[in-house]
């Protein structure tokens, strides 16, 4: 069990999807505007690399060598649509905002990563916590980067001003950069560089 | 068992595919009716933004209790229908796509309470279709407020015709032209036209000239009707708020 609790920490923090493995930079640019469209993308791409690696891993020993990527795939996209539908019906809005990029979670590195790596070789709920944990490791970047995103870019939290009028009466304006995709970038690149200072055994010679 | 052999891997990938595709078929159709919900309610909030009416929580009941009448006309402009009130029934993306012909049957019209008459527009963008809602003033010639949308044009470039405040804000004001070119979305300085139009977007261009295009046809569409009413307007010469009640009643009168 001890196990277990380990491949769900371990992608969070020490073997980070984003900051470590530097996988899914692409969509975590695009949806880290605003922090309600970051967290429906983070729990999304967790619930879509948890089931789909779950499902991979029950497949695991019947899957044909031949297909194996074809069959991943099939998986992953079953999920991805599944996600697309239900956001489609229950969160309007939100989906709508996340557009594409809800529908690229298929081609989002750490997916298909993880069943490769993980999924294929484990049993399946091991997978299952390790598909939530990578999830929740990308969720967990998308949600700092978007918040100081939306906060510096537009003054607002999850929609609602927290910089107060008055600050902006005294000449403080909203820094129209960290609206624009380098920003995150950027940002990811702070990130990083904290990381590595916190766990020197990241750093390359 | 050989999980290499051709049978087997041919077998497998059939099952496969046959069973995730009823998973997608039952969820398809279990949610559908909640999303084509969804779809009503925002193309309503989006010709309510156009109508520039502040939408409440229920949108619905805001469209009911704001809207004046909401018709269907032909290509000349005249009355052919009426679209239900009670029922909140709109044209969506895909009746006004039908409607795209050399002569459209039924385009529909939607004039507020506020004197805002409201238009749609539907047309081929960069990567899919993009579409928009148009609110006249009372001279059904100044453009008073945009709403448009896209399905999946580049997010910070095409799509910012839908999510960048002040490209909508830059359409007020702007009139109809008549002549060839109704209405341009143009890079500064390109335009062949005085009043009647605006600055395309940077790093937009395809999106910007698909929208001027889709713009230009469907003014064209709705140019007989909108000349007619507005001529009713001044003939009157009312330009006040009893205008608009007016212009719904002579356009009653054509039908009968």
């Amino acid at each position: 069990m001890g196990n277990i609790k380990e491949t769900f920490l371990n992608p969070i923090f020490k073997g980070n999807p984003i900051s470590v493995l530097v996988l899914g930079i692409c969509s975590s640019l695009a949806v880290t505007v605003q922090l309600k469209g970051a967290i429906v993308m983070g729990l999304s791409v967790m619930i879509v690399t948890g089931l789909s690696s779950f499902v991979c891993s029950l497949l695991r020993n019947t899957i044909p060598n031949r297909i194996r990527i074809i069959v991943q795939l099939v998986v992953v996209a079953l999920m991805v649509i599944l996600v697309d539908q239900v956001l489609k019906a229950y969160a309007y809005s939100v989906s709508k905002t996340l557009s594409v990029y809800i529908g690229l979670i298929i081609t989002n590195c750490i997916v298909m990563g993880r069943i490769e790596a993980y999924a294929l070789g484990n049993k399946p709920f091991a997978s299952l916590m390790d598909g939530l944990g990578n999830g929740l490791g990308y969720a967990m970047i998308l949600v700092i980067v978007a918040f100081f995103r939306e906060l510096l870019g537009s003054g607002t939290l999850f929609g609602f001003q927290v910089i107060p009028q008055a600050v902006y009466e005294f000449g403080y304006m909203n820094n129209g950069l960290m609206i624009l995709p380098p920003m995150a970038l950027i940002l990811l690149g702070c990130i990083i560089w904290v990381q590595r200072s916190i766990q020197k055994d990241l750093q390359e010679k | 068992m050989n999980t290499n052999s051709n049978t087997y891997t041919v077998i497998y990938s059939t099952v496969l595919v046959v069973i995730v595709a009823a998973v997608l078929a039952f969820a398809a159709m279990y949610l559908k009716p909640t999303q084509d919900a969804n779809v009503k309610k925002d193309t309503i909030s989006q010709i309510l933004t156009a109508a520039t009416v502040e939408a409440s929580e229920d949108i619905l009941a805001t469209y009911r209790q704001d809207i004046e009448a909401a018709i269907l006309i032909d290509i000349e402009g005249n009355k052919v229908g009426e679209l239900s009130i009670e029922d909140c029934e709109v044209y969506d993306n895909s009746a006004l796509k039908k409607q795209i012909t050399a002569e459209p049957k039924a385009l529909p019209v939607y004039i507020f309470k506020n004197g805002i008459t409201v238009i749609p527009c539907y047309g081929a963008g960069l990567w899919g279709p993009i579409w928009g809602y148009i609110g006249f003033e009372k001279d059904l010639k100044t453009i008073k407020a945009v709403c448009f949308g896209h399905k999946g044009e580049t997010p910070g470039l095409g799509a910012k015709i839908s999510d960048e405040p002040s490209f909508a804000a830059s359409f007020a004001g702007q009139q109809m032209g008549s002549g060839e070119i109704l209405f341009e979305v143009t890079k500064p300085g390109n335009r062949q036209t005085e009043n009647n139009g605006v600055d395309a977007i940077s790093g937009a261009t395809i999106t910007c000239q698909a929208l001027g295009k889709t713009l230009n046809q469907w003014f064209g569409f709705y140019q007989d009707y909108l000349a007619k009413n507005a001529e009713t307007c001044c003939q009157t010469e009312c330009c006040e708020d009893t205008c608009c009640t007016e212009k719904v009643e002579s356009v009653n009168t054509v039908e009968e």
